[in-house]
């Protein structure tokens, strides 16, 4: 477990740096969506099954697919992907990096810290993930309330954005 | 610090660099937007699972409802970006250059 937990972290660290190391956006793409792939495992493997559902759900299945729809926009005859040599640099510079700040630490790695204690206390009958969301339909429900309002803000913002013609920031192009 | 920690901070601190250096296209710029968001929502999570602390599980919820308003919003500038300047090359956007 330890080991699998190893290898889904080096993964997630890997896809954060292919995102950063400025590729052709449809390649930058595709590493973010690694990253959200083994994000998600991460979270299973602490026993966070819901809200690894959630994050696949909305992150990937919502706001990748509209930024890989607007990923046409940044279309161009002759995409960099990891093997040219300027994204290249910039994927050697971050692993340098990441692994000159993890020298710093590794020392004090052992065996136990790469899995979380399975603490079963009790055996409920709610998980314990989807049991807290329930909180933010009960307790929480001013701040639902709040972040509906926002949503509708954001809807009416990104409308008025791309309104064009006359007014916004279109220009009838 | 755990590994764990390390992961997720050095996550989000990759992404943060990633963001701040890109040199061509205003949308690589939003996807490492993107995946600083992803590591905090997975930082927020491992927090609560950690620590057994149930209630905590309703930040990751709301903030990804409201990393989603912001995405949103970054792509219509990038749509406006690209009907008015053409592109979304991050050199086109230097109307205010002296």
């Amino acid at each position: 477990m330890a080991h699998i937990m190893l290898t889904l972290l080096i993964g997630m660290v890997l896809g954060v740096i292919s995102v950063a190391s400025n590729p052709s956006p449809y390649f930058a793409a595709l590493g973010l969506v690694l990253v959200a792939g083994v994000g998600c495992v991460v979270l299973m493997g602490h026993g966070g099954s819901f809200l690894s559902l959630v994050l696949f759900l909305i992150y990937l299945g919502g706001m990748l697919v509209v930024f890989a729809y607007c990923a046409a926009l940044a279309a161009e005859p002759y995409p960099e992907a990891w093997g040219e040599w300027s994204v290249l640099g910039s994927v050697l510079g971050y692993l340098l990096l990441v692994v000159g700040a993890g020298s710093w630490f590794w020392g004090g790695w052992y065996e136990g810290m790469w899995v979380p204690v399975d603490e079963l206390i009790e055996f409920s009958v709610v998980a314990a993930d989807s049991g807290g969301v329930a909180l933010m339909y009960s307790l929480g429900g001013g701040l639902l309330v709040v972040s509906a309002w926002v949503l509708l803000l954001t809807l009416l913002v990104v409308l008025e954005l791309t309104r064009g013609l006359a007014r916004g920031a279109l220009r009838a192009v | 610090m755990t590994p764990t920690h390390f992961t997720i901070s050095s996550a989000f601190l990759l992404g943060m660099m990633g963001l701040a250096f890109h040199r061509t296209h205003l949308l690589s710029a939003l996807l490492c937007l993107e995946a600083m968001m992803l590591a905090l929502f997975i930082a927020l999570s491992l927090w609560s699972l950690q620590l057994d602390a149930t209630g905590c599980s309703t930040a990751p919820m709301l903030m990804l409802a409201f990393s989603a308003c912001e995405a949103s919003a970054g792509l219509a500038l990038l749509v406006a970006t690209a009907r008015t300047h053409g592109t979304d090359h991050m050199q086109a956007l230097n109307l205010l250059q002296c």
